[in-house]
């Protein structure tokens, strides 16, 4: 059985773009724009961010539901959460789809990338989890939070509390790989650090562009968004307080900070 | 995405900023291109493509026999900014279809082609 999928053999329309992240880094560079994704102070940011999250949200739902494919002898109850987490992002794509509509955007307006599929590259359940509901949906709290305190200066409520709706099940989903990832290599601390190894790597793979800081310490850049200009953050921020109800210890938290030291994502 | 049909008579959340057009000076240049390759006007073709694209346009350029395509047309589009690529398919009556990807960019209001690969046999760009 194949559980390596290339990403372009996701269904997708044939309208549709889907580029390796160095021709999107090409592009930008050749604008002299800064070579990960937009960035707050850009005129696109609102879009770009929930075009990038939306592609996201597809690729963790077919994620979920390859590794509930993938793992036929996996406990019965570690399905049923794939399931149920195939259902979630299924909902998320929805919602960012409709977001997207909200502030002038359509799924397919910006390229889609591969970044998001490769953490799913793993042959063993507790590394998928790890890497996905661990790396993956710990980086959608940090994005999340941000995009709520910048719906919250906008004074949108829409977004607020669409994105603050998808944030609840994304904490649920690092919980849930949290606790998969002890499960599945209980007893075998051989299996559990490959799967921490893993998730590591993912964690590395979004080490591009500029700065991830603690809220209180991220500076900021005046935006004007429609006919507001608001103050936001100039880099992307680590959500300490979502990440702590997702079950990171401080520790960890630290880690990915220091680790951080150069990353962006979306 | 369904049609919702007319959104002002739509309750709930209305857009709160507009689609973003693509440029007509841009389609006007996808458009010169793809005439260019299908006649098998090469010096048109490098005519829009800077000194450091030139390998990859060529080649593609060079996989289009000419006269042997008559339609075009754009299939795919997405921006980067104010970059677009574009997916296109060349189809002619005794031919298979050529599907190619290029980027356009433009430099004092003129746009050039950034990048240029032949699909022919790939899914998309990132197909190794």
């Amino acid at each position: 059985m194949q559980r390596m999928i290339p990403v372009d053999k996701l269904a997708r329309p044939e309208d549709h773009i889907l580029l390796p992240a160095n021709r999107t880094r090409n592009a930008r560079s050749e604008q002299g724009l800064s070579p990960g994704n937009a960035m707050p102070y850009e005129d696109d940011f609102l879009k770009s961010r929930m075009h990038g999250i939306c592609g996201g949200e597809f690729q963790a739902m077919e994620a979920a539901g390859r590794t509930l494919y993938d793992f036929p002898d996996a406990p019965w109850e570690f399905q049923l959460d794939m399931a149920r987490q195939v259902w979630d992002e299924s909902r998320h794509a929805e919602i960012y789809m409709k977001l997207l509509e909200y502030v002038g955007s359509y799924y397919g307006e910006f390229p889609e990338g591969e970044v998001l599929w490769s953490c799913t590259q793993a042959e063993d359940p507790a590394a998928r989890v790890a890497g996905i509901n661990r790396g993956l949906e710990g980086l959608a709290c940090d994005v999340f939070e941000q995009l709520i305190r910048i719906a919250q200066k906008m004074g949108d409520t829409i977004i607020e509390r669409s994105v603050d709706y998808v944030l609840a099940d994304e904490i649920t989903h690092v919980r849930m790989g949290s606790q998969w990832m002890r499960k599945l290599t209980e007893g075998d601390p051989e299996r559990f650090k490959r799967a921490q190894e893993f998730q590591d790597r993912i964690d590395e793979l979004f080490n591009f562009g500029p700065g991830r800081k603690h809220i209180e310490d991220v500076d900021h850049v005046k935006q004007r968004i429609n006919d507001k200009e608001i103050e936001i953050d100039s880099g992307i921020t680590i959500a300490r307080e979502a990440r702590l109800l997702a079950g990171f210890t401080e520790e960890e938290i630290d880690r990915l900070v220091k680790g951080f030291g150069k990353s962006s994502a979306y | 995405m369904p049609d919702l049909g007319e959104r002002g008579h739509v309750m709930g959340p209305q857009p709160i900023a507009a689609i973003v057009q693509p440029p007509a000076e841009m389609l006007a240049a996808a458009e010169q291109l793809l005439n260019a390759l299908m006649r098998g006007d090469h010096a048109s073709v490098e005519a829009m493509t800077p000194a450091h694209v030139r390998d990859e346009m060529m080649a593609v350029a060079k996989a289009i026999p000419p006269n042997k395509y008559d339609k075009f047309e754009l299939i795919g589009r997405a921006r980067v900014a104010k970059h677009y690529f574009l997916k296109a398919q060349l189809t002619g009556r005794n031919a298979e279809p050529f599907k190619f990807q290029f980027r356009l960019g433009a430099t004092d209001g003129k746009w050039t082609v950034r990048e240029a690969l032949n699909l022919t046999g790939r899914r998309s760009a990132w197909s190794r």
